[in-house]
């Protein structure tokens, strides 16, 4: 039973065909990768998928249930969260602040009674306040809690873009480059943790990936995307070894002393 | 307990290594700091004598005084109203005065024209400040900021020359009457009732920003995508605080007009509009103290200055047609605030005055403590 | 592509002007043409310097009015002490000069790496605290003030009197707006003037300082308020302290965003189209008491306000402006 599909989504802008007729289809529990090089596409069909874009054609199906013309708060309200490429998550606030912005349809009062400090909200508030710290601990970011965002290094960032969009209660993750800015050691934690939330959480994860360890080992699927389109799909390895594939990320006639010395890499750190 | 640390080392010869826990000092998380009893003696003082000055020392001056005083209060619910645009959502207004002119007609229409009691009109006067705020507010939708700027300042002047001119509804060039209500009717007593209006818009302004409308609020004028992944409808957000905005403007509005016994056209102009964005931002965006004390600023400087000993002497002896009259400082200074405040101190007099505003609620004077966050006019989504 | 877009503006506005035409002879306000044209030459001059401010570094200048008001401000000063009056224009344009000078130096530089709308706000800063100072010397009173040419009857138009100092004005801004666009697009300083209002960076490793062409920028735009305010009212009569503002400055920035902000003969055209909408406005009858849409106080400024809504909602990079 697939959680997610998208068919055939084309989306053009100006004289660019961003991405041309993109199936895709995601399986409940699945962690599906998206691997391709710059510019492929990938970026444009997550925001079709979260409703930044609108397709040009196609169809995105989420649990039955036919999005493609929602806004973005309703595929929210559903259960789709998303991490962007440049972070997102806002500023100007704590990691706290930000947690608890980020469970904002968990906040089961209206705005009004807020405002007059109705005894719901502020049992609510104190409820969110909790889950916020929750969360933070279970990603390491405790001592974190009261630091405001826009001093934090990358690769924290990342970690707490990911307690973000996990506080807005999803159940399918788009992560859109979750390991840019990590060293192995961190990209291989990662990978430890995405597994893990997949399990505790019971959701099912598109990512976006330059990292090919870490997509081999953690993904169920892959698409690779050249050009906007779909150029192979399939299980990691296969579609790793795919010569198309290995041709769009190095050039025609990759020097297979390259591919050679590629693959010795990946077994070491997986190794290691 | 310090948290796992995890070192990588790239060793020439083998693997990374990982350090399962380091040998940290053990870092206490800081708890809340509570003053001793001996410690609130002083921040209770403090909070008396302010207590003292905003309640009884008023009674000591005449009346027309109290009417500078009641100003200073409607102007801080001016600036808290302005704030919700400038501060909260990171939308300019350069109409204000419109907003708050509105209300003051309705206000006095309702109470002179139609007969209504006071309460009556300050409810139209907030509902129709509403109402055309939230017609703005459709219009900033589609419209990008530094534009919407421009529709405002074009439409505080269709304010002046168009909707304050319906004689039927303003009485055209000779204004509308507004007298104080039953029971207020005292200048003390009416400052009272403003005071009472204050209290209430600053304990919503505080509910709102501690719970999720004020957190949608703030999320959305940093990120308006990342906020409509939150599950935020970025568009409803953005109209309920300009009707929340303009709700409260009115009110201020009703409350200028029975203040000065009446409406007149001329005074809700261009150079109010600037007036008012000038105290707000000098006040301090999202401080509500800096707001408060920012607007009481501004419309008190007339008074300040007829109070300074000598000044009055010294300002004659300039001679005419150089002659400064009090009214013109807030114009004079406004600017040169301003200036210093985008260059040098761009979270305002609530920056400025947020040690001391930090130690009287109860936590540690920290000199250096200037708020976690970068306080700027600059988010509107130009 | 972007002839294209610039063929498809140019057709739009010559539309939107036949149709005008056609109207304002079917209704007998043909007169609108001229006096429109007359108060829309002073709305195009003011415009040309706000686009010039924004093609340069992105700033709506709230003070470009009030350039204008410190020029009338010394031409009156200057006038009423004897001096002559081709003196007078020219010590009144110089303070505008010096005006925008000292906003560049004073304001604009401390802020050039802010944020577009902080400089928005602080410029509506100096255009209130150039208000104050006229206020405080003049009281907000009006004052009359002389024109430079008094022959009224030289030839009218459609009925409507161009007296010497109309023509004056009309002339100066076609001439302006020939010199201008030579001037942007033929000499090393104009294109140096555009060139690091979008690439700040290489204009410096050119060699070229950005801090002067700012400077020179502020200041020409200055000097164009000025000269729209020196021209364009002493033939009202009087000047009030702020009349720049009030006036001319929401006019002039719907010409500019109606010709597109990034387009200097858009700003002129924007001039003109609003000075006749405006003109029409005020006096055809249907808006005045009694009409069929009887607009209290002054039509003008509604229409004005219509204008700008509606160009910012239907198309917001005006007639002859980029696409955002």
């Amino acid at each position: 039973m697939s959680v997610l599909e998208t068919y055939d989504l084309s989306i053009r802008f100006g004289g660019v065909q961003a991405n041309r007729d993109v199936s895709v289809t995601v399986g409940e529990w699945e962690i599906v990768g998206v691997i391709g090089p710059n510019g492929a596409g990938k970026t444009t069909l997550f925001n079709m998928v979260t409703g930044f874009y609108t397709p040009d054609t196609g169809r995105i199906i989420y649990r039955g249930r036919d999005i493609t013309g929602m806004p973005v708060h309703e595929r929210a309200a559903l259960g789709l969260g998303r991490t962007f490429q440049n972070v997102g998550l806002i500023k100007g606030a704590t990691v706290r602040e930000n947690l608890i912005t980020a469970q904002y349809l968990q906040a089961d009062y209206s705005v009004v009674s807020g405002m007059l400090g109705g005894a719901r909200s502020l049992r609510t508030e104190r409820m969110l306040r909790t889950k916020a710290d929750l969360l933070a601990e279970s990603l390491d970011l405790g001592d974190l809690l009261d630091t405001q965002v826009a001093g934090l290094p990358y690769g924290t960032l990342k970690r707490v873009e990911i307690a973000t969009v996990l506080a807005t209660d999803p159940d399918v993750l788009l992560l859109d480059e979750p390991s840019s800015g990590m060293g192995p050691e961190e990209a291989h934690r990662l990978g430890d943790t995405l597994l893990d939330l997949r399990q505790r959480f019971g959701l099912s994860i598109v990512m976006i990936e330059h990292h090919v360890p870490l997509v081999v080992r953690v993904c169920d699927y892959v698409y690779c995307l050249d050009f906007g389109e779909v150029l192979t799909h399939g299980l990691p390895n296969d579609v790793r070894n795919h010569p198309q594939v290995v041709a769009a990320y190095l050039g025609e006639d990759p020097d297979p002393a390259v591919v050679e010395l590629e693959s010795q890499l990946e077994s070491l750190v997986e190794g290691g | 307990m310090g948290a796992p640390v995890t070192v990588t080392s790239p060793d020439a010869a083998g693997p990374v290594q990982e350090v399962a826990e380091e040998e940290t000092p053990a870092v206490t998380r800081p708890g809340r700091f509570r003053p001793s009893p001996l410690g609130w003696v002083p921040r209770l003082v403090v909070w008396a004598v302010i207590a003292w000055v905003v309640l009884i020392v008023p009674l000591g001056h005449s009346a027309i005084d109290l009417q500078d005083f009641t100003r200073a209060v409607c102007y801080a619910i001016v600036a808290l109203s302005l704030n919700v645009l400038l501060g909260y959502v990171g939308q300019i207004s350069l109409g204000h005065a419109a907003f708050v002119g509105i209300g003051a007609f309705m206000s006095a229409y309702m109470v002179t024209t139609q007969g209504q009691s006071f309460w009556i009109g300050v409810l139209a006067a907030g509902a129709i400040g509403g109402a055309q705020a939230l017609v703005l507010g459709g219009v900033s939708l589609r419209i990008r900021g530094l534009y919407f700027a421009l529709v405002t300042l074009s439409y505080g002047l269709v304010a002046e020359e168009n909707i304050f001119q319906i004689e039927s509804f303003t009485g055209g060039g000779a204004g509308q009457q507004a007298p104080k209500p039953q029971w207020f009717e005292s200048e003390w007593r009416y400052y009272y009732l403003c005071l009472g209006f204050l209290a209430i818009v600053l304990l919503l302004d505080w509910r709102l920003m501690r719970s999720k409308g004020g957190r949608a609020l703030l999320a959305l004028r940093e990120n308006p995508r990342v906020a409509s992944t939150f599950g935020i409808n970025v568009r409803i957000a953005t109209l309920f605080a300009f009707v929340v905005s303009g709700v409260i403007a009115g009110l201020a509005g009703a409350l200028i007009a029975h203040n000065d016994l009446g409406v007149s056209a001329t005074t809700w102009n261009f150079n109010l509009s600037l007036v008012f964005v000038i105290m707000t931002v000098v006040g301090g965006l999202r401080s509500r103290y800096g707001l408060v004390i920012g607007g009481a600023f501004f419309a008190l400087m007339p008074y300040f200055l007829e109070k300074i000993p000598g000044l009055d002497n010294a300002l004659a002896k300039i001679p005419a047609p150089f002659d400064l009259t009090p009214e013109l400082a807030p114009l004079v200074v406004g600017p040169l605030l301003l200036l210093l405040n985008l260059i040098q101190f761009p979270g305002g007099i609530g920056q400025q005055l947020r040690p001391i505003a930090r130690w009287l609620g109860g936590h540690r004077f920290d000199l250096h403590d200037r708020g976690l966050k970068e306080v700027q006019i600059t988010d509107v989504r130009a | 592509m972007e002839l294209l877009r610039a063929r498809r503006g140019l057709l739009i506005g010559l539309v939107v002007l036949i149709a005008l035409v056609v109207v304002l002879f079917a209704t007998g306000e043909e007169q609108a043409l001229v006096i429109g044209t007359i108060s829309g030459s002073a709305y195009g001059l003011v415009a040309v310097g706000l686009v010039l401010v924004y093609k340069s570094s992105g700033v709506f200048n709230f003070a470009q009015g009030e350039f204008g008001g410190v020029a009338l401000a010394t031409l009156y000063l200057l006038d009423a002490n004897d001096v002559p009056y081709a003196l007078a224009v020219v010590g009144a344009l110089v303070a505008a000069v010096v005006a925008g000078f000292l906003t560049e130096r004073i304001v604009v530089r401390p802020l050039f790496e802010s944020p577009r709308v902080t400089l928005l706000v602080a410029t509506a800063g100096v255009a209130l605290l150039a208000i104050a100072i006229q206020v405080w010397f003049f009281d907000s009173q009006g004052r009359p003030i002389a024109k430079a040419f008094t022959r009224t009857d030289r030839f009218s138009v459609l009925d409507v009197q161009l007296s010497d100092q109309r023509i004056w004005l009309i002339v100066t801004l076609l001439v302006l707006a020939a010199v201008l666009g030579l001037f942007f697009t033929r000499t090393n300083l104009g294109l140096a003037v555009i060139g690091a209002s979008q690439e700040p960076t290489a204009t410096e490793l050119v060699g070229i300082s950005v801090r002067r062409l700012s400077t020179f920028t502020w200041s020409l735009a200055a000097l164009l308020g000025g000269l729209a305010a020196v021209i364009a009212v002493p033939d009202t009569g009087s000047f009030t302290p702020g009349v720049m503002t009030s006036n001319y400055l929401i006019p002039a920035f719907t010409a500019a965003v109606l010709g597109g902000m990034t387009s200097l003969p858009g700003a002129v055209v924007g001039g003109v189209l609003v000075g006749i909408v405006q003109s029409y406005a005020t006096s055809a009858s249907i808006f005045q008491d009694g009409g069929a849409l009887d607009v209290p106080g002054t039509p003008g400024t509604l229409i004005v306000f219509v204008v700008l809504v509606g160009v910012l909602v239907v198309r917001p990079q005006g007639l002859l402006g980029k696409t955002a």
